[in-house]
């Protein structure tokens, strides 16, 4: 039986690994990789559980293929095309590739080859057969939701609290998280850190018995500080890295001689060296906080126009207070070097588009997708007597 | 051990003379890929050559199905249906991914389990795509084919742990929240032992009860014609269990009367035969039917009386077995019996008790499927069932868009 989580050892070995490309280089592939996928998705409407199912195939894949056998956006479109599928919202290949190459410069969408059609639909039955058709994947959002109906204290700080936290669920993609940790693990330990930026405390929560130190010890068992630490440095990091200008390298797998789809071959080592020095495009559609690019490269959908006014409040509130109030641990102490990203300073709120918004309202628990789980069905009530008279 | 580790050598057997160190410009060459698509061993995907064919069986909604033995098991047979994707703009068709997620959900005595799926090896041959089969443990009988022969007999004892079992399965699978809204004789299985399983969940799909008051909308062109509840052949899209407890209505007196009940050849013949044995369609027996999108469009036959009883008393005798049946096939959804309700009836906790099927089964050593039965009526009846299954899938492929997937 495959098990889709992997300790560290194991996530520096992969395929990719094997095939000569550094630790780096790789999270940087996942990272554009799982951003275009939610770019992409969030573009064509599609859910938050779409884009996410996406990504996790897409980081699963890359278990068992490296990154210069299967350029990184083709197999990010598949798996987009895949989820949609599988989560029924279904999109039309040639529409995903369509706004594919909207989002992609000349030069990466070059990896599409001849036939972009075609590439995706061969390689989506090889993404299948890697990821076992283990199609159903859960997500931490929904267990987010949950957690957050529990919590005790001032509904307007809680709400922030889960918004901000729904974001880094968001930015968690963009890492290896999911192939690590469970989802219920990646909730809590992403509810923390929000609540320790937004100054949310929890001090009580329903259900809570003597037995529970933290919020969490009723949700999940044995988690320690340090793994929770870990999680957050982890997305934390995210805001960290500086973005290389110019990259170090372009993405493998530039030419069209690596298609699918049978083209004329030609050697691609001379080309290659021009793209190297192409920076990436910038696909940026919102400018404001240019100084961390890496972060904020989140498309927001092209009808937001500035954080929504409940949500501008926010910035001050987590600058000005978090380092003072929290001295906690380092990684805690204070925002991340720079200004804050420009999600973090206008966390998504109820008018964003399908993908980052939030549920408009976290207090009635979205039911957990209609199935993930089989439960073994209650006992009928049988042997029940009979409760009506029998026919005549 | 990382299962990509073996791949080092294709990797890199014909990367050229680049060192693989970092420069990831390096590709492969396309015959490189097609090699390495060729030599990749996916470990969780076995090939479907370590099975051997041994006769095809039926027609799934999606595919052929054949019977095939494990080579490394000669007593173990499986039996396998293809994945028809040759037409297919999008790609692995979403009934058969939506067949693959339901069968990986549901673990239940019955309900058809899903043993894996295999792939055939990619090549040439087969411009380097694999073929996939969904693989299932083998069931020897379907009830559609034992009910065609005459010299399987079964007695009250038995047909109540029919009905029984296949309610089990319906109360399990709508537990789960799963409409299996294709039900029929032809996709109810029986093993040799006597245990029933539900299967082909080829045009089932997952169902919420309507959550924030929003009602769904799905396509109501599923179930086989004759199998069709009411509410369907009216263009209800907002329906829910009931639709399988119709079916499961009509399978129950086919056991009686050996043949489906209401073999209409339009919805519109089905409805006057349903209106002719349920009695007429009118809001006085179903409040809100009158606001179905065809209710004014269809010819429904008015003045009828409800006959359940007295039609199918010739065949059934037993009170017990007429007063179930009289509970499910009831016109409005709402007044159906669900599945826990129709367990708890009398039919089931009188004498005779329901009893197993092994020792009956056990007198017939061959497989009795409807594919190959012979044709029972000089209407063809299984043109009709593969033809009214299959529609509702067949017309969301050929355009390539998703027509047919309404929700």
């Amino acid at each position: 039986m495959p098990c889709w989580y992997y300790d560290k050892k194991e996530l520096k070995n992969t395929p990719s690994a094997l095939d000569g490309i550094d630790y780096e280089t790789e999270m940087r592939y996942r990272k554009e990789g799982a951003r275009f996928i939610i770019d992409t998705g969030s573009k064509m409407d599609l859910g938050y559980n779409t884009t996410a199912t996406g990504v996790v195939y897409f980081h699963r894949f890359y278990m068992f293929h490296s990154f210069r056998q299967f350029p990184r956006y083709v197999t990010a479109c598949c798996c987009l095309f895949l989820a949609g599928k599988v989560e029924e919202t279904p999109k039309k290949c040639k529409d995903i590739i369509k706004t594919a190459r909207s989002l992609l410069s000349d030069t990466k969408f070059a990896t599409f080859g001849d036939d972009p059609k075609e590439e995706v639909m061969t390689l989506e039955r090889i993404l299948l057969q890697t990821i076992k058709f283990d199609l159903q994947v859960e997500h931490p959002y929904s267990y987010l939701l949950r957690y957050a109906k529990c919590l005790k204290g001032d509904k307007v700080k809680l709400q922030k609290m889960v918004q901000m936290a729904w974001t880094f669920v968001n930015d968690s993609l963009c890492t290896t998280l999911a192939l690590q940790w469970e989802p219920e693990i990646i909730a809590v330990a992403l509810m923390y850190l929000a609540g320790k930026l937004s100054q949310f405390e929890v001090i009580d929560w329903v259900g809570r018995t003597s037995k529970h130190l933290r919020w969490w010890d009723m949700f999940v068992e044995d988690v320690t500080m340090d793994l929770l630490e870990d999680i957050c440095h982890q997305v934390l990091d995210l805001y960290s890295q500086p973005t290389p200008d110019p990259p170090p390298d372009s993405p493998p797998l530039m030419s069209k001689s690596a298609s699918l789809v049978p083209v004329s071959g030609k050697s691609a080592n001379g080309q290659e060296k021009d793209k190297i020095v192409t920076p990436p495009e910038p696909i940026i559609t919102n400018t404001k906080a240019t100084a961390v690019t890496e972060i904020p490269s989140y498309v927001y959908p092209p009808t937001y126009s500035g954080a929504p006014t409940h949500a501008a409040s926010f910035p001050p509130a987590f600058a000005n207070h978090v380092p003072v109030t929290v001295p906690g641990p380092p990684h805690l102490a204070g925002p991340p070097p720079g200004p804050p990203p420009s999600h973090i300073t206008a966390p998504p709120g109820v008018p964003f588009a399908s993908y980052i918004a939030p549920p408009p309202h976290y207090t009635p628990v979205a039911t957990a997708p209609p199935f993930y789980q089989s439960t073994p069905a209650p006992l009928p009530s049988q042997p029940h007597r009979p409760y009506y008279p029998p026919p005549p | 051990m990382l299962p990509g580790a073996n791949l080092r050598d294709v990797n890199h057997s014909g990367s050229g003379s680049t060192p693989a160190n970092h420069n990831h410009s390096v590709m492969m060459s396309t015959r490189e890929k097609e090699k390495y698509i060729e030599n990749f061993n996916f470990p969780f995907c076995d090939e479907s050559s370590k099975y051997e064919k041994v006769a095809k069986i039926g027609q799934g909604t999606f595919g052929e199905v054949f019977k095939a033995r494990d080579k490394s098991n000669p007593k173990k047979f499986v039996a396998m249906k293809k994945v028809l994707m040759d037409n297919e703009k999008e790609g692995f068709p979403i009934t058969a991914l939506r067949e693959i997620r339901i069968l990986q959900l549901l673990k239940h005595e019955n309900v058809v389990h899903l043993i894996e799926i295999c792939r055939t090896k990619a090549s040439q041959h087969n411009r380097y795509r694999s073929m996939f089969y969904l693989v299932f443990e083998f069931c020897e009988h379907d009830l559609a084919g034992l009910l065609s022969n005459v010299n399987v007999k079964f007695n009250l004892g038995e047909i109540k742990k029919v009905m029984q079992q296949l309610l089990n399965g319906l109360y399990y699978i709508h537990s789960n929240k799963i409409l299996h809204r294709d039900m029929k004789a032809a996709n109810v299985l029986i093993t040799k032992n006597g245990v029933l399983k539900l299967a082909d969940f080829g045009l089932a799909r997952a169902f919420s009860t309507n959550k924030n008051g929003q009602p769904n909308r799905f396509t109501n062109r599923v179930v086989t014609l004759w199998y069709r509840p009411p509410e369907l052949l009216l263009g209800e899209r907002n329906y829910g269990p009931p639709v399988d407890l119709w079916g499961a209505g009509c399978i129950m007196a086919e056991m009686w009367t050996r043949s489906p009940i209401m073999q209409g050849n339009s919805e519109q013949q089905q409805l006057t035969l349903i209106s002719q044995l349920c009695g007429s369609i009118t809001p006085t027996v179903w409040p809100g039917v009158e606001n179905l999108e065809l209710y004014k469009k269809m010819d429904l036959p008015q003045q009828q009386k409800r006959k359940v009883k007295e039609r199918l008393k010739p065949y059934m005798k037993d009170p017990y077995a007429l007063d179930l049946l009289d509970k499910l096939l009831v016109l409005d959804p709402s007044k159906r019996h669900d599945a826990d309700s129709a367990l708890n009836h009398d039919f089931f906790w009188t004498d005779p008790m329901p009893c197993d099927l092994g020792k009956m089964l056990a007198q017939h050593s061959q497989s009795m499927f409807e594919f190959l039965a012979p044709p029972r009526r000089p209407t063809n009846m299984r043109a009709h069932h593969t033809m009214a299954a299959a529609r509702p899938t067949s017309s969301a492929v050929q355009d390539g868009g998703y027509q047919d997937r309404v929700f």
